[in-house]
């Protein structure tokens, strides 16, 4: 109970440079260890899921959100109150399926990235892969399986950012799965 | 037409005042830029250990104008990690002033921090970022 008073009421100020350096730094290293792009987006998306899977918890205790009935309610609120609460920054929902189980979410500025300019020979690397494991494990921690994936990338060139979200089923055993 | 060279050097033991960035406009002649950067480094570290225990404040880090020649002006800006700043401007320019070399500098210094900050350069490396090569340009087109 404290616990959640405590979180409420304070929030940390950190340095978003430490953040971002500490980041690149991240990406750079996995890089130089496994030397194939395939494999850092791989692994950036496991370390993603495990980051997800905890910061759910963190992230209902101290955001207050109930249940959400529809694809649409969780749209919102990933967009406006999680992506605000955790990297300070409100990306814009678009492009909804017709059949309403697909959307974008279009991120103006990145903290992640900032100063980061991909060299030439990293040109298939997804530098913000992590953000996508986070959100496939967060919302697998509420029942919901999903895909996540970047469309478009301001350090490939595009003009925004653009991550492509899509609801799969929804996890009917209450089994949390396994770390993959 | 105006000339002007802008150079970046670090200050490491590999390869001391090997330069890490240099271009000029316009780009004959560049041989002769490379040659008076070089000579003006002796001028800089001159300047550098002459400001000894002096509280190091941005206006200290400007070093001003290096040496004169005939043709040409060149300044010189370090930072507190001795990274080596030089700019060299044709003499003709007489529309340049002070303060205007002081923020050039200080745009270049920003610049510089941001290629640090990418956690893909390696210090010592070559300078290849385009949005350092974009400021130059924008400043060397604004000098010219």
């Amino acid at each position: 109970m404290s616990r959640q008073a405590n979180r409420g009421t304070e929030s940390k100020k950190m340095s978003s440079e430490l953040f971002t350096l500490t980041y690149g730094a991240l990406v750079t290293q996995l890089c130089k260890d496994y030397e194939n792009d395939e494999d850092v987006n791989k692994q950036l998306d496991r370390m993603g899921y495990n980051i997800g899977v905890r910061l759910i918890e963190d992230f209902l205790a101290r955001s207050n959100v109930g249940r959400c009935h529809d694809f649409r309610e969780t749209a919102d609120v990933i967009a406006k109150v999680a992506f605000k609460m955790y990297l300070g920054i409100t990306p814009s929902i678009t492009n909804w399926s017709p059949a309403g189980d697909e959307f974008s979410l279009i991120l103006e500025n990145n903290p992640l990235v900032d100063f980061v300019e991909l060299p030439d020979n990293h040109s298939s690397l997804i530098y913000s892969n992590l953000l996508c494991g986070v959100l496939r494990g967060a919302l697998e921690m509420v029942q919901m399986a999903v895909e996540a994936k970047f469309v478009q990338d301001t350090l490939k060139g595009d003009g925004v950012t653009e991550i492509r979200m899509r609801f799969l089923r929804r996890i009917e055993d209450n089994l949390p799965a396994g770390e993959e | 037409m105006d000339r002007v060279c802008v150079c970046v050097l670090p200050m490491s033991s590999l390869r001391p005042n090997y330069p890490l960035y240099i271009r000029s406009t316009p780009t004959e002649n560049e041989l002769k830029f490379h040659y008076m950067v070089h000579t003006s480094l002796d001028v800089v570290d001159e300047k550098i250990s002459a400001m000894g225990k002096a509280l190091v404040d941005q206006r200290e880090l400007y070093l001003g104008l290096l040496y004169p020649t005939e043709d040409y002006k060149v300044y010189g800006y370090v930072t507190n990690s001795k990274v080596k700043f030089v700019m060299v401007v044709d003499s003709s320019n007489t529309a340049l002033r002070d303060n205007e070399i002081r923020s050039m500098f200080r745009k270049l210094h920003n610049s510089y921090t941001d290629v640090m900050c990418n956690p893909f350069y390696n210090p010592g490396d070559r300078i290849q970022s385009r949005a350092f090569d974009n400021m130059v340009t924008s400043m060397m087109i604004q000098v010219c």
